[in-house]
């Protein structure tokens, strides 16, 4: 059967065609490993995730550039220090030397352990922040397949999200169910939805349990402190508790420079949803709940400690997380409040 | 016995008795507070409504894969059984024969060839705090099947004798190869008109014109446009008067006919099939629904070539008509409740790729697009879905000759033939049906310019046997596997199931 077509059709259709599969020219693909001869036709039976897809037309979001100057001073400043250390060790290792034989071994075998450590700490740092990147693309990537309701994007992109939280136990009866959905489910969209439902659900109502207990600690404690520096430092140890276990949870493991990372995307986050925020829900927050606000002027000192603390919480929710909010809407600021301000007047009044 | 002793025993039988009957009424007062949701299931002939009810209801009775299904896939869905239906003067749909027929033959069941139905009572727990508190958590789940040509009878209603001959007969001359009996023995007996009536007269033409319907229906004419519906699905009125009359052609003659002639009578019959075999299944059943899904087999359609999809869009306008009656119209007056969901799904979706889905979903909603606006005018919401009930290909590629073709893996039905290949319904084959056009409008154009070379690309969907049922490792049986039935079912049922 050949694909005859005539000149008034430019589109080609490729004609209908039957394999018999216990037809000797044709072999399932894996029960044979050669390649297939030139009259054969081998079957492979995709495992639904092959498919040939339409072709997303959504354009892809240019990354910024990374200014190679500043790339240029960090290479050459960082080499000279690097020279400036080792000469230091170098000189100090000679003179050790010239004193005793064993001072200068012992400083050797010092400068090598150090130097290991220092390795280690790179492979770990560079790790955390790979795995902040895999995260990253995750995200991406099942907002894409969402988008374009793509089934073998969507698929590509749970893989990596069940790889991701292999070693999670308790996550084990999300993936199963998972698994089972990528091979009956059909549409992309719907898988990315179903993810969120059995696999990310019960993570995302412990994140949510994070950020109320921290936000709420928050307001109680600067409710109750007699220092405005204590506030200060509280608010700033619990929002920094809040990133690492929001992020711990969902399966980051930030080292010190991954956690930076991390803070500084929470922030970048807020910089772009805060104006939002403070323009239009802060006023009414407060003037919505001023009954509780009115009670006191520590109180209400307490609760906006509190409402910035779930600020940070949501935000750092939206940049652990590794996939968009589609099938749920995420936490919510006025939600995570209104249970803060039913709970904290009570716990004032216990503690006065 | 002493005669005290006997009263004694009398007293508490009857006392007993009463408790019995006590608790029937309690009983079914507690069943009066459950709410019942009529899901309506319809589409023309072939169109995958017996398959649907039945992996339906296997699907929620065995516990069947159904994540999209917000219950199910929440495990909310605590069972599900049936029950005795509400009404006794229906036929039941025979479930249990169609699934084992289904799963343990591997077969597919008996069409659809009247009215049935089936009451599912499904046990949930409610997501909302509330209704969980108000003890709710059950649902009856009644399912109506019945033809979607009885919905076309809907027509006839506006129709007198006169102006339904006409109409038939303008769609019998416009397919001279199916209908050249039926014409010829309506031109034979044309001068018959006036006399005096004859049963054998009335017998050949009715019978020559229900041959006639049932060519048109035929998988390789696959027309839908076919009243009376009834004609093609007699059920048990079949051979009684009300369906023993055929169009006439009464030219432009406009003469009241006299008593007794073959035209009076066949007046009358007409008359006497809308009275009491289209009014009573609109009153009696179709005006008691809530939900409806309506399936239509786009396949057999396309596999027919551009003028059965061109009278299935007719046919689908027609049915959709019957969703959205006039104000002032006989349904309308009828109606005691309101269907405020309708979904049209294509049914057989398994027969494409994943890819082509949503051009059959498109296709779909261009032969529906007309008919839902209105709908959507009139309050109901109304969706379209590419689905198939039952599941039975996967998707594989297939190499050979150095190019890849994306192919459907099953096995097909006996005796249907591919090129110069036939199966015996046994073997296993990949099938490449052909790719669907880019531009959907081709597939109704695509008659007149036809070539020799172009019938060779033309698309050929070969039907397949139902899917051998996969085994859990501890020897259970898996239940039938489905494309999107969950979403479909998360759309007729969701809200009732909260
Ligand atoms: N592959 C496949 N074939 C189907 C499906 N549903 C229906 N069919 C085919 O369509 C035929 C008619 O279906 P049926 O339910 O009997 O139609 P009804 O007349 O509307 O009741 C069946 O015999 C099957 O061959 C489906 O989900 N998948
Ligand atoms: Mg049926």
């Amino acid at each position: 059967m050949t694909n005859k077509k005539t000149q008034h059709k430019p589109q080609t259709r490729r004609a209908p065609k039957a394999f018999k599969l216990d037809d000797s020219s044709v072999r399932l693909e894996g029960e044979f490993a050669q390649e297939p001869l030139s009259s054969e036709a081998v079957v492979s039976e995709e495992d639904e995730s092959a498919l040939a897809l339409p072709q997303n037309n959504i354009a892809p979001e240019p990354k910024p550039a990374v200014s190679r100057w500043s790339k240029i001073i960090a290479i050459g400043g960082g080499g000279l220090l690097s020279l400036a250390i080792g000469l230091a060790v170098d000189s100090l290792i000679r003179d050790l030397f010239a004193r005793y034989d064993w001072l200068g071994w012992t400083a050797v075998g010092l400068t090598v352990l150090a130097f290991l450590g220092l390795i280690g700490l790179f492979i770990k740092e560079w790790r955390s922040l790979s795995r902040l990147e895999q995260i990253d693309h995750i995200r991406d990537d099942l907002q894409t397949a969402a988008d374009n309701d793509s089934d073998k994007e969507a698929r590509a992109a749970l893989q990596k999200l069940m790889a991701l939280y292999a070693d999670r136990p308790e996550t084990a009866h999300g993936r199963t169910l998972l698994i089972g959905h990528t091979q009956e489910i059909i549409d992309g969209r719907d898988l990315v939805k179903l993810a969120e439902r059995d696999l990310l659900a019960p993570l995302d109502a412990r994140a949510r349990l994070i950020v109320m207990e921290s936000a709420k600690r928050v307001s109680v404690i600067t409710a109750l402190s007699p220092r405005a520096l204590v506030d200060i430092l509280i608010v700033l140890y619990e929002n920094l508790r809040i990133v690492r276990r929001v992020s711990r949870l969902y399966g980051a493991r930030p080292g010190t420079l991954g956690f930076w990372r991390l803070a500084r995307d929470v922030a970048a986050h807020l910089a772009v949803t805060g104006g939002m925020a403070a323009g239009d829900s802060l006023v009414e927050q407060f003037i919505g709940q001023g009954l509780a606000a009115k009670l006191s002027a520590r109180l209400g000192e307490g609760l906006v400690n509190g409402f910035l603390t779930a600020r940070i919480g949501v935000a750092a929710i939206q940049t652990c997380r590794p996939a968009p909010f589609i099938a749920t809407k995420g936490p919510s600021l006025s939600e995570l409040m209104s249970e803060i301000t039913k709970s904290a007047p009570d716990e004032v009044a216990d503690q006065d | 016995m002493s005669p005290l002793n006997s009263l004694f025993k009398n007293a508490r039988l009857a006392l007993t008795d009463a408790q019995t009957a006590l608790d029937n009424f309690a009983e079914s007062a507690v069943d009066l507070t459950v709410p019942t949701v009529r899901l309506g299931v319809t589409g023309l002939a072939r169109s995958g409504k017996t398959v649907f009810i039945s992996a339906l209801v296997h699907n929620l009775i065995a516990g069947g894969r159904l994540p999209l299904l917000d219950a199910a896939g929440t495990g909310r869905l605590a069972r599900a059984y049936l029950q005795p239906q509400p009404d006794d003067d229906v036929p039941r749909f025979n479930y249990e024969q169609h699934v084992e027929t289904l799963t343990k033959e591997r077969l597919w069941p008996d069409s659809t060839h009247q009215i049935s139905q089936l009451r599912l009572t499904i046990e949930y727990e409610s997501a909302t705090f509330l209704s969980r508190q108000l003890g709710g958590g059950k649902l009856h789940l009644d399912i109506v099947d019945y033809p979607g040509e009885w919905l076309l009878d809907l027509v006839l209603l506006r129709q007198d004798f006169r102006q339904f001959s006409k109409e038939a007969l303008k769609r019998a001359k416009a397919r001279p190869d199916l209908s050249a009996e039926f014409l010829s023995t309506l031109a034979r007996h044309q001068d018959k008109l006036h006399e005096e009536f004859s049963e054998d007269v009335a017998r050949d033409l009715a019978n020559t014109f229900t041959t006639y319907l049932s060519r048109c229906r035929d998988d390789e004419n696959a027309l839908s446009m076919l009243p009376p519906g009834r004609f093609l699905m007699p059920g048990d009125m079949k051979g009684t008067p009300a369906l023993t009359f055929a169009p006439l052609d009464l030219g432009s003659t406009q003469v009241k006919p006299k008593a007794g002639t073959l035209l009076a009578i066949m007046e009358r019959r007409y008359e006497a099939y809308r009275k009491h075999v289209v009014r009573p299944f609109f009153k009696n059943h179709f005006a008691k629904l809530d939900r409806q899904i309506v399936l239509v087999d786009a396949l057999t359609a396309i596999n027919a070539g551009p003028a059965a999809l061109d009278d299935l869009s007719q046919a689908l306008t027609e049915i959709m008509g019957a969703f959205r009656p006039g104000k002032s119209s006989w349904l309308s007056s009828i109606l005691s409740r309101k269907i405020n969901r309708i979904l049209f799904a294509a049914t057989k979706a398994d027969h494409l790729r994943r890819e082509d889905h949503e051009h059959l979903e498109k296709l779909l909603q261009q032969l529906v697009q007309q008919a839902i606006n209105r709908a959507e005018f009139s309050g109901a919401s109304v969706e379209t879905l590419a689905l198939a009930s039952v599941r039975s290909t996967r998707q594989a590629t297939v190499h050979h000759d150095g190019v890849e073709t994306p192919a459907l893996l099953g096995t097909p039905m006996p005796a249907e033939t591919i090129g110069d290949i036939q199966f015996d319904g046994e073997e296993e084959a990949a099938i490449f049906p052909g790719d669907l056009p880019e531009d959907l409008s081709d597939l109704f154009a695509e008659e007149q310019d036809r070539t020799e070379a172009e019938d060779q690309t033309a698309l050929k969907y070969v039907r397949f046997r139902p899917p051998k049922l996969e085994r859990t490792a501890e020897g259970l049986t898996l239940s039938l596997p489905h494309i999107r039935l969950d979403r479909a079912m998360e759309f007729l049922l969701g809200d009732k199931l909260a």
